[in-house]
C-alpha cells in the first residue's frame, strides 16, 4: 500500500525525515519496500511580507528590505520598486534553485553582499518564478496570502512529497490506511492522533428511510449497512488537492463523486460505493429496496469494467428489488453506476464477512482496492464515520445535501472485545523486564482501553479496527513492538541437548555423499517434479500432482535417474563430454492408492572413464558397467554392505536396456545398468550411460558399519593361477560358488585377472583365469599341503561347471 | 716373481676396459673377462700356489689391493651405467600436464546444509526430518493458518491427484509439529530438506527449494535466546562482521514474529541497507496447545530461512536454477 509523507503529517505530527519514517516503520513491523521523492515545484520559495523597506546606501536604484519568511525577519535587499511595506511576494531562501532556461547552469540564491549590503534571499517576479514571459516587478500575492506558506502550497500547488510503498502483513487490515498508518506513528511518538473534523454540511429535511429501505437478507455475511442519500450532486472533475493525492498513490481520477469514495477508502480503509440512485428506483414502487442477499443460481451482473459475471449463490449481492446492482464488496454493477447525468446518490458504507469476499473475489477472478480490504478484515466499527465523512466531502465538493438520519442496519453488532494480558507473560517471552507503567502506556497508545489493572495484568477493550488482537499473545506482541525488539538483548545459546532419532541418519547420508565425492562422482540436485513423459515405468503407480505448474512437471520423481539423464544432457549440450553425477533424494510411489516416499541414491555417468590426457592405449575408453559395478563395490565395502548378489533382469526393464536387480538378503534394494538407447537418443546421449540406483533408507537399516582388527599374516602366500575355458552360461558368481563349495582349506582369496573370447577358445565358450592365494595363520604352507587343497578346487570345477583347465 | 710384475699392467687395463664399458652387458662381459671363472685376473691368481710361505702375504696384499681397486671402479661404472640406462630416452618434460585422478564436488546445497548444521550442532541442537508429502493438518492446521489462507490455495500449493487432501508441504515447519506431537519437550530440532511452492522457475524462484527450520522449546525460553542463538548462527555462517536486525512480522504460527534483516560490506556494495533472510518467532500458544504443550509451562521459538538464498548470497549466485541444472562447471566451483 502506497502513503505519502505529507499526508500521514496531516493526522499526526512527526518531525522525522521520510527516511527516518521508514526506518520507524519497518522496526514497527510495517516493512517500507520504496521511497519515491517527489521534488515539488517551487522548491525553497515561500511566502513572505515585506516588513519595510529603505534605500541602499551605496545605490540608488536598490532597496534594503526587512521580509518576513514565516518564521522570522529576513534582510533583503531588492532591485525592483513596485511594492511597499506590508505587500505579500513570493520570497527565495537560500539553497533555493531559480528556474533557468535549457542549457543555462542553474542558478542557486546564496546569502551573498550586495554593493557592501548582505541580502538573506530574493524576493522574485512572476518571470524568474517562471510563471509569466516577461514581468515588471515583483509577484505581488493577494493579501490573504499565509505568510510562511510554502510558494507552491499557496498556488496550490505540488509541493515536495515522499510517497512510501508499505508492505502491510495480512494480519494487520487497519493499516491499509493513510489514518491506521499515521495511528501507529502516533503510538510510537506519543503524539495525538488528529482525525479529520468532518464539516457540518447542509441536510434535507426528509429523512432516508422515506427514501430507500434496506433489507440485509444475511447478517453473518454482512454485519453492517450504512445508507445516506444525497440530492442534488453535480458530478464533474474532483479539485487538484483530490486528484494529486489519489495519483500520487497510484490511482486514476474518475469524477469527484468516486474520487471521495477512493479517497475516505485510502483515508481510513473502509471502502464506500455510490449508486445512482434514480437507477435504483423501479417502476411501481414508491421507494427503492436495497437488499443484501445472496446470488440466484444462473445469476448475472454487468460489473463496472464492462464484463458480464455469472454468479453463485455462495456470492454476497447488493440488489434492488429487481436485479443486482453490486457484488458486494468486489466491484459496483454497471446498471447503477454514477455518471455525469447523476444528480441522486446512494451511498454505501458497509461491513461483510472477509472470507465470503474473498471466495467470491477469487471464484470471479476479480481483486479490486475494496475486496482487498474486506477479505483482510474491515473495521466493522467505522462503517457510520466514514459514511459521514464520505457525504460532507462530497456535498463540499459536488455540492448538494444530504438526507436527514442515515440508515445503519447493524445487525452483527458484537460485544467489544476484552483481552488481558499478564505482566509476567511478557517478562517470561521476552527475556527482559519492561516496567508495567510502560506496558500500559504502550497498550493505551494503541486505543486498547484499560478496563481493569491491577499489580499483576490488565483487561483492555479492543478497538474494532483490531481484529487481530484476539489473545493474550496478541497482546504481548504489541508491547514488543512499541518496546522495540532492538532493546531486548540478545543472550547466548544455552539448555536443553536436543535428540532426535533422525540426527544420526543425517550423518549416514553424508557419509554416503562423502564416499561418492572421494570415489570421482560429483552431486547433483534434480528437479523433484518431473514430466510423467520422461519415466517409462507403471502410470499408476506415480504419484501424479492435481495442479501441476505444467505437464513438464506433473509427477513426483519415483526415481531419481530421469533428474540425473537431464542433469547429463544439460551438460552434453554444453560441451562437457565426460559426466558422472550422483544424487541423494527423496523418490515417491504409490501403492495401493497410497503414496510413498523414501530416499534413494543413484549414480549416472557417461562419456570418457578418465580426463583427458596426452598418451596411453586406454585413455580415450569410456565409462562402462563394469566402472559403475567398481563404484557399488568399493562403495558397499566402504558403507558396510557384505553378501549382496545381482541377477541380470531378461530383457529391458523401464528406463535400462540391459540391467540387473541388486538384492541385500531378501530385500531388493536397487538396480543396475545401462540406459535404452531410446531414451538417450531423447536425450542426445552419444556415448552410453550407466546408471544405478539403490533405496538409501534400506541401506542405511541394513549396513554393518561395526570394524574389528584381524591380525596380520605372518607367514607367506603361495599363489597357484588356473586358466579353464567354460561354457559362456557359467557365471563368476557360479565360479566363486562352486570354489566355496570345494572347501579347499586354507585358501584366503580367489581373484579373477582374465577372460578371454576368441583364438583358441571354441565358440559358446570362453577362457577364465583365476589366481588362487593359499596361506595358513600359524604356519608356512608346504607345497604339498597347498597342492591337496588346490585339487580340492580344480575337482570341483572340472566336475561342477564342466570346465577345461588349460595348461600353459 | 715373474707374475707378480703382470699384476699392475693387468690391473690398468682392466680399469680401463671396466671405465670404457658403453653399457651394463659390456661392463658384465669385461668384468668376467678378468675377475671371472676363467678370467685373466683370475688366472693369475691361480699362480698364488707357486709362491713361498715368506713371499705369499706380500703377494696376497698386492693382489688383494689390486682387487679391491678394480671393483671399486667396476662399481663406480655400473652405477653409472644403471643410471643412465633407467633415464628416460629424452629429458622429462616435467610441465607437461599429469595423469589426473577425478574427485567428485558436494553440491553447494549441501554444502551449505552441512556448515548450518554444523553451527546448529554446536550449540546443542539434533538433525529431525519429516516427509515431503504432507496434510493440509500438518503443513496448515496445527500452524493457526486460517481455512481460507491463499497458501492453501491450489493456487500457491501442490496438491497430489489421487488424493486431494495431500500436498507438498510448503515449508519445513511441518516437521515442528510431527515433532512436537511425538515427544515431549524439551525439543531442540533443526529440519533441513525441500519444500514446494507453485511458482514458475525463474532467476529467484524454484518449485522445488530448500529450507531449513530451527525450533527449540524448553522452559524459559525467549526473544532474548531466539535473538541470541540466530545472531550466533548467522556470524558462523556468514562472518563475524555481519549484523543482523529483526523486525516484526506475522507468521500465522509464530507470536510475536520477526523477520530478520542482516548487513555486512558485501550487502552495502550490492547498494542496499539490508537484506532480508529469514523469519522467526515465539512459538504461537495455539501451536504449542495444538501438540499437547501447556504454553504456561513450556514456551518456545521457532525460524525458517531458505537454504539457496544463503548461497546465493555467500557465493554471490545471481540464478537458483543454476543449482537445479547441475552443470559440472557449476558445480567444480564449489
Amino acid at each position: 500500500m502506497k502513503v505519502t509523507l505529507n499526508w500521514l503529517k496531516e493526522y499526526v505530527d512527526f518531525n522525522w525525515t521520510v527516511e527516518e519514517l521508514a526506518e520507524r516503520l519497518t522496526m514497527l513491523g510495517v516493512e517500507v519496500e520504496g521511497i519515491v521523492k517527489q521534488g515539488g515545484e517551487f522548491e525553497g520559495v515561500v511566502v513572505a511580507q515585506v516588513l519595510t523597506a529603505e534605500k541602499h546606501p551605496n545605490a540608488d536604484k536598490l532597496s534594503v528590505c526587512s521580509v518576513m519568511d514565516g518564521k522570522g525577519p529576513r534582510q533583503i535587499v531588492c532591485g525592483a520598486k513596485n511594492f511597499k511595506p506590508g505587500d505579500k511576494v513570493p520570497l527565495a531562501l537560500p539553497g533555493c534553485v531559480m528556474p533557468t532556461a535549457p542549457g543555462e547552469p542553474p542558478f542557486v540564491i546564496k546569502v551573498g553582499k550586495i554593493r557592501n549590503v548582505e541580502s538573506h534571499g530574493m524576493m522574485c517576479s512572476g518571470k524568474e518564478l517562471g510563471l509569466a514571459d516577461d514581468a515588471d516587478g515583483l509577484l505581488l500575492l493577494p493579501a490573504d496570502a499565509v505568510v510562511g506558506q510554502p510558494f507552491a502550497q499557496h498556488l496550490g500547488r505540488a509541493g515536495s512529497d515522499a510517497i512510501l510503498d508499505l508492505e502491510i502483513t495480512p494480519n494487520r487490515p487497519d493499516l491499509n490506511s493513510v489514518i491506521g498508518i499515521a495511528r501507529e506513528i502516533a503510538a510510537l511518538t506519543g503524539n495525538p492522533l488528529r482525525l479529520p473534523a468532518i464539516k457540518q454540511v447542509e441536510s434535507q429535511a426528509q429523512a432516508t428511510t422515506e427514501m430507500v429501505d434496506v433489507r440485509i437478507e444475511n447478517s453473518t455475511l454482512c454485519p453492517r449497512y450504512v445508507a445516506r442519500i444525497i440530492h442534488g450532486v453535480k458530478v464533474g472533475p474532483s479539485p487538484e488537492w483530490l486528484k494529486q493525492k489519489l495519483v500520487k498513490v497510484g490511482l486514476r481520477s474518475i469524477n469527484n463523486v468516486v474520487d471521495v469514495t477512493n479517497f475516505v477508502m485510502l483515508e481510513v480503509g473502509q471502502p464506500l460505493h455510490a449508486f445512482d440512485y434514480r437507477l435504483l428506483q423501479t417502476t411501481g414502487m414508491e421507494k427503492p429496496a436495497v437488499v443484501v442477499r445472496t446470488a440466484t443460481p444462473q445469476e448475472k451482473i454487468t460489473s463496472l469494467d464492462g464484463k458480464e459475471r455469472a454468479l453463485d449463490e455462495s456470492m454476497l449481492l447488493i440488489a434492488n428489488s429487481e436485479k443486482a446492482v453490486a457484488i458486494a464488496g468486489v466491484m459496483g454493477g454497471q446498471n447503477s453506476e454514477v455518471g455525469d447525468s447523476t444528480s441522486n446518490l446512494l451511498l454505501e458504507s458497509a461491513c461483510f464477512n472477509p472470507q465470503s469476499i474473498r471466495a467470491t473475489s477469487k471464484k470471479l477472478d476479480l481483486r479490486t482496492d475494496a475486496s482487498y480490504r474486506y477479505e483482510r478484515g474491515a473495521d466493522v466499527g467505522i462503517c457510520e464515520w466514514a459514511s459521514e465523512r464520505a457525504a460532507s466531502l462530497i456535498v463540499e465538493l459536488a455540492g448538494g445535501k444530504i438526507l436527514q438520519t442515515p440508515i445503519d442496519a447493524y445487525p452483527g453488532k458484537t460485544e467489544v472485545k476484552e483481552v488481558s494480558l499478564r505482566f509476567q507473560k511478557v517478562t517470561e517471552l521476552l527475556g527482559v523486564e519492561i516496567p508495567k507503567e510502560q506496558m500500559v502506556s504502550f497498550l493505551t497508545r494503541l486505543e486498547c482501553v484499560p478496563s481493569l489493572v491491577t499489580d499483576s495484568m490488565i483487561s483492555v477493550r479492543v478497538p474494532s479496527f483490531r481484529v487481530d488482537i484476539k489473545s493474550e499473545i496478541d497482546l504481548v506482541e504489541e508491547v514488543v513492538r512499541l518496546f522495540g525488539i532492538e532493546n531486548v538483548p540478545s543472550t547466548a545459546p544455552r539448555g536443553a541437548i536436543g535428540s532426535n532419532v533422525f540426527d544420526t541418519i543425517f550423518d549416514q547420508h553424508n557419509e554416503v555423499r562423502n564416499i561418492l565425492v572421494s570415489l570421482g562422482i560429483t552431486e547433483a540436485q534434480g528437479q523433484t517434479l518431473i514430466s510423467s513423459q520422461d519415466w517409462p515405468g507403471e502410470p499408476e503407480k506415480v504419484v501424479s500432482l492435481k495442479n501441476p505448474l505444467s505437464s513438464d512437471m506433473n509427477i513426483l520423481r519415483p526415481s531419481l535417474l530421469p533428474g540425473l539423464i537431464t542433469s547429463l544432457r544439460n551438460n552434453l549440450t554444453r560441451k562437457t563430454a565426460s559426466v558422472a553425477l550422483f544424487e541423494i533424494g527423496k523418490v515417491f510411489n504409490k501403492s495401493n492408492q497410497q503414496s510413498t516416499e523414501n530416499r534413494n541414491v543413484a549414480i549416472a555417468m557417461t562419456g570418457p572413464r578418465s580426463q583427458i590426457f596426452w598418451q596411453g592405449a586406454d585413455r580415450d575408453a569410456n565409462f562402462d558397467i563394469y566402472d559403475v559395478k567398481g563404484l557399488l563395490e568399493e562403495f558397499f565395502e566402504h558403507f558396510g554392505i557384505r553378501g549382496v548378489t545381482l541377477t541380470r533382469r531378461e530383457g529391458p526393464t523401464g528406463l535400462y536396456v540391459e540391467s540387473a536387480s541388486i538384492v541385500l538378503g531378501k530385500f531388493e534394494i536397487g538396480t543396475i545398468g545401462q540406459l535404452t538407447p531410446v531414451i538417450a537418443r531423447k536425450n542426445d546421449l552419444r556415448d552410453a550411460v550407466m546408471m544405478l540406483e539403490l533405496n538409501l533408507d534400506l541401506l542405511v537399516a541394513r549396513r554393518n558399519a561395526a570394524r574389528s582388527f584381524k591380525a596380520l599374516p605372518q607367514f607367506p602366500s603361495i599363489r597357484r593361477d588356473v586358466a579353464m575355458v567354460v561354457p559362456e552360461s557359467i557365471t563368476h558368481e557360479m565360479v566363486s560358488q562352486a570354489v566355496k563349495q570345494s572347501k579347499a582349506p586354507n585358501l584366503e582369496l580367489v581373484e579373477l585377472f582374465d577372460v578371454f573370447r576368441g583364438k583358441n577358445v571354441p565358440e559358446g565358450q570362453k577362457s577364465v583365469a583365476y589366481a588362487f592365494i593359499y596361506r595358513a595363520m600359524e604356519k608356512t604352507l608346504t607345497d604339498t599341503e597347498v597342492n591337496a587343497a588346490h585339487e580340492l578346487v580344480l575337482g570341483k570345477l572340472k566336475g561342477q561347471l564342466n570346465a577345461t583347465i588349460r595348461d600353459n | 716373481m715373474s707374475f707378480l710384475n703382470e699384476v699392475e699392467p693387468l690391473k690398468n687395463a682392466a680399469m680401463e676396459e671396466f671405465s670404457k664399458a658403453a653399457d651394463l652387458a659390456a661392463l658384465e662381459q669385461a668384468k668376467s673377462s678378468y675377475l671371472g671363472a676363467n678370467g685373466k685376473f683370475t688366472a693369475l691368481l691361480r699362480q698364488m700356489g707357486s709362491l713361498s710361505k715368506e713371499e705369499k702375504p706380500a703377494a696376497g696384499k698386492l693382489i688383494n689391493v689390486a682387487k679391491g681397486e678394480m671393483e671399486a671402479v667396476l662399481s663406480k661404472r655400473r652405477t653409472e651405467l644403471e643410471m643412465s640406462a633407467s633415464l628416460p630416452k629424452e629429458p622429462t618434460d616435467f610441465t607437461l600436464p599429469g595423469r589426473r585422478r577425478t574427485i567428485g564436488r558436494l553440491h553447494p546445497l549441501t554444502q551449505v546444509t552441512n556448515d548450518i548444521v554444523r553451527s546448529f550442532r554446536k550449540i546443542g541442537f539434533v538433525v529431525a526430518d519429516g516427509p515431503e508429502i504432507e496434510d493440509e493438518y500438518h503443513c496448515f492446521d496445527a500452524l493457526n493458518t486460517p481455512h481460507d489462507h491463499p497458501a492453501r490455495d491450489l493456487q500457491d500449493t501442490f496438491y497430489l491427484e489421487e488424493n486431494q487432501k495431500k500436498l507438498l508441504r510448503t515449508h519445513t515447519s511441518s516437521v515442528q509439529i510431527r515433532v512436537m506431537a511425538k515427544q515431549q519437550p524439551p525439543v531442540r530440532i533443526i529440519v533441513p530438506g525441500r519444500v514446494y511452492r507453485r511458482d514458475n522457475a525463474d532467476a529467484t524462484h524454484n518449485p522445488t527449494f530448500h529450507q531449513i527450520e530451527g525450533l527449540y522449546v524448553d522452559k524459559n525460553v525467549t526473544v532474548g535466546d531466539l535473538k541470541g542463538t540466530v545472531e550466533f548462527v548467522f556470524k558462523e555462517l556468514l562472518g563475524s562482521e555481519v549484523k543482523l536486525r529483526f523486525r516484526p512480522h506475522y507468521f500465522s504460527y509464530t507470536e510475536p514474529s520477526f523477520e530478520i534483516d542482516f548487513t555486512s560490506p558485501m550487502v552495502k556494495k550490492m547498494g542496499k541497507e539490508w537484506l532480508e533472510i529469514a523469519g522467526c518467532g515465539m512459538v504461537h500458544p495455539k501451536v504449542l496447545q495444538e501438540v499437547g504443550y501447556n504454553p504456561d509451562q513450556w514456551t518456545g521459538w521457532a525460524f525458517g530461512f531458505g537454504i539457496e538464498r544463503i548461497a546465493m548470497i555467500r557465493y554471490d549466485i545471481t540464478d537458483i536454477r543454476l543449482f537445479y541444472e547441475n552443470d559440472m562447471r557449476f558445480l567444480k566451483q564449489f
